[in-house]
């Protein structure tokens, strides 16, 4: 019940020996306040939330005096002109959310004292749970709210303080080593603290210790005065005003945040980990190279890629294929630059007959295997740079060394080797049965496909540089052992005169192919209206074209299988009007003409047959191999007997080019064992990878050459530089320069290291594929 | 490709390849630089023809003014289709371009380059983590949701500003009556650590390159003596420097011992010298991503260096025996290879074995709870990384860890030993960039703490590879960031002291990470080890299997 006495209103939280709910009491002391009331007296018995709220008093002060127990929340949202004095001490919350109350607690307060206050003041008379001061604001509006400790703090004192002002005495503290409890300040965004006793850390990342200054000290020693007449222990303000015993914490500002100083990684580096460690750290002594970062793009022995001028180390498609081993792409090289001459000399380096076979008979492989046609592109013409070698002039030959080659065989594969052997210096004699040199070329091939003086000029230049030549000459074996001592070395390039004949009935009437163009060549062949040829190979196609040429109306061509024959001889017979047939098995030759195994008879007036010939070595020495009717050699075309060679046809059939080619190979390996050289096998270079060649250069659409020259532009050169400089354009470095050699024509694409980044571009863009981009040296 | 050339059945065509180079003509500078620093020379400068009809009015078309063809001829950066220099999706190119003109671009349906990657009878072998095509979808681990939140039922912790302690243990934990009676008895108690429940899991010196293992032990020694942060990383089977070995930082390293042996010798000469104990040594049976699978380096990494620290002349290849090859039963691997390992230190330092993830690792974990000197026993998981592997053990073999550890954890509980054998989670851990909650699901699925090898490699370095085939060349030495590789000119792209600062920046921001998590689980002083009434996840089946709660 409610006691007035004038305006001191007097309240009891307990009734008839019952608490009063906090509902109950609030309602009561909200009313007492409303009827004019200013002095409450509450005995609390642990009601919640005594002394806050109470507007309704206006301007007027408010004094609120508690005893009893109160519960937590005293002053809670109190407003400004409420005094509130708790008589002892109170428990939780103290001013929770307090607005401006002035609230005095005669005695310690518990957990959370001044949570969430923005105005008003709270005084502690004794120490203060945990939790005090926390999540505190300073609203501009009003003045900071000021929470005042007699003793000392609890734990987590003042986190997320954000304004306020803070004072611990640290009179009498609960732990007389630690006036501020553990962990305090933290998330502290404003405010100060003002303490005095010694403290155990705060949060530095949130708090910093400042030196007292003066108008602080002013403000302290002021408002000491208030709070401790207010606690009623004035007596202690001597003890308490000794400016050396206070101390401040101030929240730091956002630009002030402290995140703790750390070490650099590079300061731990060097101090910490390498002084452990030794110098170079981790693996220090175990490396002796430099492992400090380097940029993606590194030049010099970082780079990762090198180009490398590959000039002239692979061979063109063309000198590969080709098994005289002529570098053709150096001839049109040679045109380019103006050297027409030179051009045309050139070839009799590698072969006696450059215009007769290159020009006329040889199916020319280099320009089958021309970097051109994997383009679709025309290939260049090299029969027309043939041709006109019939003008080349005969070298010059070194002075004879006293060495003799004796050379059996006068044919393309004799004269090859008599040929290389004597720009070697060595003198060779040629023997041939027959009395022409030349062998297939002047006694056998039609003239439709060589003229006559092609053949003699070659031959003619032949029997220049070779003037000992033993014609119509058939050596027999103790001949042929004879030569063996004569002379240095004895080389076999006898050809195939034995033709093979088919084991039928009737087979004499047969005429062998090569005989058949023998006589035919010498004018002295004669052929019925219908002729039959066993056999459609280009020798087959050969007779085909002769025998047509002596009056045959009908000419048929059989075979086993589907014709082998191609280029211009299979075109000729077919121009002449031949007829091919397979697969036809011949059964026996009759007068009216071929059985057939199938009891067909194709009439026929002349058969020729042409399924290949054999080499005739009757005059072999016994220390001589062969194997299935061809002499058996090695990779230098030597026999098992090491003083004799064999090329050409004795040993496998094939082209001009190829017995040209053996020549060469034979002769080499002689000029080697003679003047006492290593000869290393195999040390030809090998073909160009096709893909290195750029033909984007070129016009595909190009269907024909004007001349030799047009006819040169167009070559790329695969493999040998062009010295067209697009290399040194396209590298974006500037690293690629030219540079003379000393001898002066000569010169090479030189890279500076420092400059190159290895980037390819060179390799890229060469249309010669003389660039190659690959791996740097490893290191580590 | 020639123009008219014929093909072979693994022609490809850049339509065919799974990483298809971009390049535009209009941007390009032609500075080569893309060309310079391409790991494997997918790219090279072309030469291109370009053709221009030129056709004068049609009126004027006459003898004398005929249309003409125009050639002219520009250079430009193409792709190599040869699968041999595929195209690896690394991105370097684009790195150093200067105008943004060139970029790989994987093939938008099935690429035809994996019908070709096996020319010569060799199936295809890379570096790497298993590719999930489906690698938008997340996996398991990514979908594991915390949703036992402390609100008002007890005091949810500030994971800003309350104090963690977020350790693990790593060694046999007695029960304290076993402890205090072998305490009072003067008897052996298992060594046991307290460390950082993120681990760097074992990537041995080779299969990372120097200064990428450098930068890593850097990070780790600072986060140790500068953060106070007791980070520990496996050395993997490859030896470790002998200067680490003889410093005080062999303390934050778990020596690895492995079916080769490599670098052992070298370790044992140094035991003398020792400053330090090492935290504990890890017996490898097993790895994640090529379980029953031994590792391999080929010869052309093995330079002078590697050699020095694996104790073995240069330039041989070094192969890892898929097993043990003196031990022949579990039995006898814990029994020998466990006790033989805790004599090298004394008994002082912690031994356990790790082993790929499989549904036999039961068998392995009761076996070891039998055992006290078992002092843990760390499980990787199929979608772990590694340097070098067959494709196919990559993408198809191996158990994943969510399921095995769960099994492992609820097997130790229902012995009443899941506070004693400290079980430890690897295998895609941070697959997806969410390294602490993965790393908390293990833990609360059962895990002590979890290792990392893939994630450290991306984020501590900046690796590019990836499960959708990007890269993944770390086993021809080709690491166009200078991780993976022997050569200098790659590795030195590398700086270890960013590294190091990297592994920092990961640990600390992983350390603010899992507080988040645990934070308002109402945990900060121990982790919450198989707290799986935290876990739940929105598929049912793998709720069930998990044995965690199961919401939508």
């Amino acid at each position: 019940m409610e006691q007035q006495q004038g305006s001191v209103v007097h309240l009891s939280g307990s009734e008839n020996g019952q608490r009063i709910e906090s509902r109950i009491l609030e309602e009561r002391i909200q009313q007492a306040v409303e009827k004019g009331c200013r002095v409450l007296e509450i005995e609390a018995f642990g009601q919640h939330g005594i002394g806050g709220r109470l507007w309704k008093g206006g301007n007027q002060k408010l004094h609120v005096k508690i005893t009893g127990a109160p519960g937590q929340r005293v002053g809670s949202m109190g407003f400004p002109n409420t005094l509130i004095e708790v008589f002892g001490p109170s428990s939780d919350d103290v001013g929770w959310l307090n607005a401006g109350a002035d609230i005095i607690v005669h005695g310690h307060a518990t957990n959370g004292v001044a949570n969430a206050m923005a105005q008003g003041r709270v005084y502690v008379a004794g120490n203060i749970g945990a939790r005090g001061m926390t999540m505190t604001k300073h609203n501009p509006r009003f003045s900071p709210p000021e929470l005042w400790v007699l003793g000392s703090a609890g734990d987590y004192f003042a986190e997320f303080m954000a304004g306020g002002i803070a004072v611990i005495c640290g009179h009498e503290p609960q732990d007389p080593e630690n006036v501020l409890g553990y962990r305090p300040c933290v998330g502290m965004v404003g405010g100060k603290i003002f303490f005095r006793g010694p403290h155990k850390g705060y949060s530095k990342a949130d708090a910093r210790l400042i030196p007292i200054g003066d108008s602080d000290w002013a403000w302290l020693t002021e408002n000491l005065k208030t709070f401790l007449s207010g606690i009623g222990k004035t007596e202690l303000y001597a003890k308490l005003s000794d400016r050396e015993d206070w101390q401040v914490l101030k929240s730091r500002g956002p630009s002030e945040k402290y995140s703790k100083s750390r070490r650099s990684i590079e300061a731990f580096h060097q101090e910490v980990w390498d002084r452990e460690l030794g110098g170079g750290g981790l693996i220090g002594d175990l490396v002796d190279f430099e492992r400090t970062p380097i940029p993606l793009i590194t030049t010099g022995f970082l780079r990762r890629y090198v180009p490398v001028w590959e000039n002239r180390k692979f061979a063109a498609p063309c000198e590969a294929s080709c098994p005289t081993g002529i570098p053709v792409h150096e001839r049109w090289r040679l045109i380019r630059e103006g050297r027409v001459d030179e051009a045309v000399d050139l070839a009799l380096a590698y072969t006696p007959f450059p215009a007769s076979v290159c020009g006329y008979l040889c199916p020319n492989l280099c320009m089958q295997s021309c970097t051109r046609q994997t383009a679709r592109m025309i290939t260049l013409d090299i029969s027309m740079l043939g041709k006109a070698s019939v003008a080349a002039k005969l070298p010059e030959f070194p002075p004879l060394s006293g060495k003799k080659i004796a050379v059996i065989g006068g044919g393309p594969a004799g004269i090859s080797v008599a040929w290389q052997l004597r720009r070697q210096g060595h003198e060779a004699i040629i023997y041939d049965m027959r009395s022409e040199l030349g062998g297939k070329i002047s006694a056998m091939i039609p003239r439709s496909r060589i003229p006559d003086e092609v053949v003699q000029a070659e031959v003619a230049r032949v029997k220049e540089a070779i003037p000992h030549v033993n014609l119509s000459r058939r050596l027999e074996r103790s001949d042929v052992e004879e030569l063996r001592e004569d002379f240095d070395f004895l080389v076999i390039a006898s050809g195939t005169q034995k033709p093979r004949v088919l084991p039928i009935p009737g087979k004499e009437k047969l005429i062998p192919a090569i005989e058949f163009l023998q006589s035919s060549k010498a004018g002295e062949a004669k052929v019925g209206k219908r002729v039959l040829i066993i056999g459609a190979g280009n020798v087959g196609c050969d007779a085909a074209t002769e025998a047509h040429r002596l009056g045959a109306e009908e000419i048929l061509l059989i075979d086993i299988q589907a014709p082998l024959s191609f280029g211009k001889e299979r075109k000729e017979a077919e121009a002449a009007g031949a007829k091919f047939r397979w697969p036809c098995f011949s059964k026996a030759v009759t007068d009216e003409g071929l059985e057939l195994t199938t009891g067909e008879v194709i009439p026929a007036d002349t058969i020729i047959i042409s399924v290949g010939d054999l080499p005739e070595l009757d005059f072999l020495p016994e220390t001589v191999e062969t194997e299935r009717g061809f002499i058996k050699v090695n990779e230098h075309f030597q026999t098992s007997d090491p003083k004799i060679f064999a090329i050409g046809d004795t040993v496998k059939l094939g082209l001009l080019t190829d017995a040209i080619g053996a020549g060469k190979k034979a002769a080499e390996k002689i000029g080697a064992v003679l003047s006492g050289k290593d000869f290393a096998a195999g040390a030809s270079r090998s073909k160009i990878d096709y893909g290195r060649v750029k033909l984007e250069y070129f016009d595909p659409r190009l269907s024909g050459f004007g001349g030799i020259e047009s006819c040169a532009s167009q070559c790329s050169s695969c493999g040998t530089c062009r010295d067209c400089g697009i290399c040194v354009t396209i590298c974006p470095e500037s690293a690629i320069s030219r540079q003379s050699r000393l001898s002066g024509a000569e010169f090479e694409m030189v890279v500076d290291p420092e400059k190159c980044i290895g980037c390819g571009f060179c390799a890229g863009a060469c249309p010669c594929g003389v660039w190659n981009l690959v791996e740097n040296e490893p290191i580590g | 490709m020639l123009a008219n050339g014929t093909i072979i059945p693994s022609s490809l065509s850049v339509r065919d390849l799974l990483w298809q180079v971009r390049w535009d003509k209009e941007k390009c500078t032609l500075c080569g630089r893309c060309c310079a620093v391409c790991p494997v020379q997918a790219i090279e400068l072309g030469v291109h023809r370009k053709r221009i009809v030129q056709i004068p009015s049609l009126a004027e078309i006459g003898p004398a003014t005929a249309s003409s063809n125009v050639y002219q001829v520009y250079h430009g950066v193409r792709q190599k289709t040869d699968p041999a220099y595929a195209c690896t999706g690394c991105g370097m190119c684009n790195l150093v371009c200067p105008n943004g003109a060139i970029i790989a671009e994987r093939s938008e349906e099935i690429d035809k380059q994996r019908f070709h990657i096996n020319r010569g009878g060799q199936p295809r072998r890379r570096g790497g983590r298993r590719n999930a095509p489906d690698y938008l979808n997340l996996g398991t681990l990514d979908r594991i949701k915390f949703t036992r939140i402390s609100m008002l039922t007890d005091p949810a912790l500030d994971a800003g500003r309350h104090e963690f302690e977020l350790r693990t243990l790593l060694g046999r934990v007695l029960p304290p009556e076993e402890n205090l009676r072998l305490y009072r008895e003067n008897g052996w108690i298992p060594p046991v650590r307290e460390i950082y429940p993120l681990i760097i899991g074992s990537m041995s010196f080779g299969a990372l390159s120097p200064n990428m293992w450098e930068g890593l032990q850097m990070g780790v020694a600072y986060l140790n003596e500068e953060l106070g942060m007791p980070v520990r990383m496996c050395t993997g089977e490859g030896g470790c420097p002998p200067r680490l070995l003889r410093s005080r930082f062999l303390k934050y390293t778990i020596l690895q011992i492995a079916s080769g042996y490599f670098g052992w010798d070298e370790i044992i000469h140094a035991l003398p010298e020792m400053k330090e104990d090492p935290c504990a040594i890890e017996i490898k049976y097993g790895q994640g991503a090529k379980p029953g699978d031994g590792g391999l380096l080929m010869w052309y990494k093995v330079n002078k260096l590697i050699a020095a620290i694996r104790g073995v002349p240069s330039g041989v290849s070094l192969p890892s025996p898929p097993t043990h090859q003196t031990k022949y039963s579990i039995e006898e691997s814990v029994a020998k290879m466990i006790q033989s390992m805790y004599m090298a230190w004394g008994f002082r330092v912690p031994v356990y074995p790790k082993i790929s993830g499989t549904s036999t690792a039961l068998a392995v974990l009761n076996n070891l709870t039998r055992n006290a000197y078992a002092g843990g026993l760390a499980i990787d998981g199929e979608d772990g990384g590694t340097g070098a592997a067959y494709n196919v053990s990559m993408d198809h073999m191996g158990h994943p860890i969510a399921s095995n550890i769960r099994d492992c954890y609820l097997n130790l509980a229902r012995l009443g030993k899941q506070n004693e054998v400290p079980l430890f989670a690897g295998g895609g851990v941070g697959k997806n960039g969410k390294l602490a909650a993965n790393a908390a699901a293990l833990i609360m699925l059962g895990a002590s703490g979890v290792q990392v090898g893939k994630y450290m490699m991306q984020a501590a370095a900046g690796c590019v590879g990836s499960e959708t085939d990007r890269c993944n060349v770390c086993n021809i030495g080709l690491c166009p960031k200078g991780i993976t590789s022997q050569d200098p000119r790659l590795y030195r792209r590398l700086d270890p002291e960013k590294v190091a600062e990297r592994v920092v920046d990961i640990y600390l921001s992983f350390d603010t990470e899992l507080k988040k998590i645990v934070a308002p689980l109402g945990r900060s002083t121990s982790l919450p080890i198989g707290m799986s009434d935290a876990l739940a996840i929105d598929d049912k089946n793998a709720a069930d299997r998990l044995q965690i709660k199961y919401v939508v």
